[in-house]
């Protein structure tokens, strides 16, 4: 089998394909050149430890509740109803 | 232009109209607007609000700078109970179960909402004409793009239907249309102001930002939106943007722009004579102006799309039409999936989906999207180095003057092309604001990393002398 998986599947777009202009972007990156020791800076956007989040589940408001039973497509007895279970 | 907010402020206090008619004034000019600047009106929450701000009043009791001031939300913020379609067949009817933090940092200073704004879709597009609410048109002009992706909200501020408006820029998003509606718009440093419920495009360089018609007004605005919050664990703490420093003169201040951004064949010749005549407006005044080598736009844009691509797919990804969105049922999940994503994204938001999908697969991602980091590594050190040797870097917002309507979505490299000025600032997470003059489609000033104040004081100078 295949390890190449096309960009309909991967993107979930019947159809999909690569575009032209977008290709001319991806052809100016292959072709720019890098200063490779630029890689050893340090990964400035990481997030200290200490700013984390605490790990603790918190409960939504009623009102956030009622608004994410309104928003699904299809509810049957208060369940969220999707079409049929992908199989292996 | 004074501060608006400071105008109105002091007219609901000296009772020269209830808030109530103000936004019921403001109400009817959105909903009869020729502009298509909006998706949605908010008529009960304002009115709601309003009504709050007048019993305040006549009660004598004291009211904030923001309390009922009307304002306007690009239509990818949550707030709770709205409708948030980010412009899209797929979440037009989608409520938000939330507020964002930014919004709601706004409604606890008594601002009044106003209206969910057109946009482009998902923040895809340099126009306001990728929405499935029809193109956004030009304030100034209509036959003109109103620019993208916030252009209902550049619009909306532009033709008074708003006092101000909360954008969101990526790679430009608030300052193009700003420029293009002849307004005020700040892209903030990346972080200053909370993302958490802003519908993420592209989660590194996405930024939350005012739009408005003087340097006051924004900075009154900034003033209440910034701020860590634990809900972004990207934020930072920042510090107050002081208005008796902004209306100061700046001293000693240098200032650089890229040369190679002016000297190219693919610049307006109105647009570069404007930008360089600001330049001689600088050195007149007795600033030192250095030219910068900079990347050049081809290296710019490409590393900007090349990675927002790549975040945007990974973002969208949980848009499938199972938990909420319109849901196109077929013969399975699989086939439901991609049927309720073909039918429900629009071609450019598919376009970037796909682009981002490619760059992230096997084979492609080293000679991409590995490479595009390297490449915005780079982009940020050269920041780095010329902020060493200047306090403010002038450029201007567009290569060339705002397109007619119709002109940009046909040529999507062109349109990709056209944010040539803007990418890079996103890329370096840096504070820039529009300023409506300078050239045809306005004149960006840049700072450091949370340099917001200083930029804000060089632009007030700016405006002085033009």
């Amino acid at each position: 089998m295949s390890k190449i998986m096309p960009v309909d599947i991967l993107s979930s777009i019947k159809g999909a394909k690569s575009s032209e202009a977008v290709d001319k972007l991806f052809e100016v990156i292959k072709n720019a050149e890098t200063n490779q020791n630029s890689s050893n800076q340090n990964a400035k956007n990481a997030v200290s430890i200490d700013d984390l989040r605490a790990d603790v589940v918190e409960n939504s408001s009623e009102i956030t509740k009622q608004i994410i039973k309104e928003n699904f497509p299809k509810e049957k007895d208060g369940y969220l109803v999707v079409s049929k279970v992908i199989e292996g | 232009m004074e501060s608006q907010i400071q105008k109105i402020h002091n007219q609901l206090v000296a009772k020269e109209f209830t808030c109530t008619a103000l936004v019921q004034v403001k109400l009817a000019l959105l909903k009869e607007n020729k502009y298509n600047s909006v998706n949605t009106v908010l008529e009960e929450l304002a009115l709601e609000a309003a009504a709050k701000v007048d019993v305040k009043i006549a009660n004598g009791e004291e009211i904030g700078l923001l309390e009922g001031i009307p304002f306007g939300i690009k239509d990818v913020y949550m707030v709770q109970g709205t409708y948030t379609s980010a412009s899209s067949d797929l979440l037009k009817n989608y409520k938000s179960a939330y507020t964002a933090t930014a919004i709601q940092k706004l409604l606890d200073a008594g601002a009044i909402p106003m209206a969910k704004e057109n946009c482009d879709s998902f923040g895809h597009g340099s126009s306001s004409e990728n929405t499935v609410f029809g193109s956004v048109k030009n304030a100034v002009d209509t036959s003109l793009v109103a620019g993208g992706s916030s252009g209902g909200s550049a619009v909306n501020v532009a033709a008074n239907y708003t006092v101000f408006s909360i954008g969101g820029d990526t790679g430009g998003s608030i300052r193009q249309p700003a420029g293009y509606n002849k307004i005020y718009g700040l892209k903030p440093t990346y972080g200053r102001v909370s993302r958490y419920g802003l519908m993420a495009y592209a989660s590194s360089t996405d930024t939350v930002g005012p739009l408005a018609k003087s340097i006051e007004d924004v900075a009154i605005v900034m003033n209440v939106i910034s701020g860590k919050d634990a809900k972004d664990q990207t934020s930072v703490v920042s510090e107050e943007i002081k208005a008796e420093v902004v209306a100061s003169k700046p001293e000693g201040v240098k200032v650089g722009y890229f040369k190679n951004f002016i000297e190219n064949d693919a610049i307006d010749a109105t647009i570069k004579a404007d930008f360089l005549a600001t330049i001689e407006k600088v050195k007149s005044a007795g600033y030192e102006v250095q030219e910068l080598d900079f990347f050049n736009a081809d290296t710019l844009v490409s590393t900007y799309y090349t990675l927002a691509m790549a975040e945007t797919a990974s973002n969208l990804s949980r848009l499938d039409g199972t938990n909420y969105g319109n849901r196109i049922e077929d013969k399975n999940l699989k086939e439901t999936y991609m049927l309720t994503r073909s039918e429900n994204f629009t071609e450019e938001t598919k376009r970037r989906i796909v682009g981002g999908n490619q760059v992230l697969s096997q084979g492609f991602s080293d000679a991409i999207y590995l490479k595009g980091q390297e490449l915005r590594k780079e982009i940020e050190a050269a920041f780095e180095a010329d902020f060493n040797k200047v306090a403010i870097i002038l450029s201007p917002v567009t290569p060339g003057p705002v397109p007619k309507i119709g002109e940009v979505l046909s040529n999507p490299h062109a349109m990709y092309l056209s944010d040539a000025y803007t990418v890079g600032f996103s890329l370096g997470q840096l504070p820039t604001l529009t300023c409506p003059f300078g050239t045809e489609t306005g004149i960006q000033v840049t700072g450091a990393k949370n340099k917001e104040q200083t930029i804000l004081q060089f632009a007030n100078f700016l405006n002085q002398v033009q």
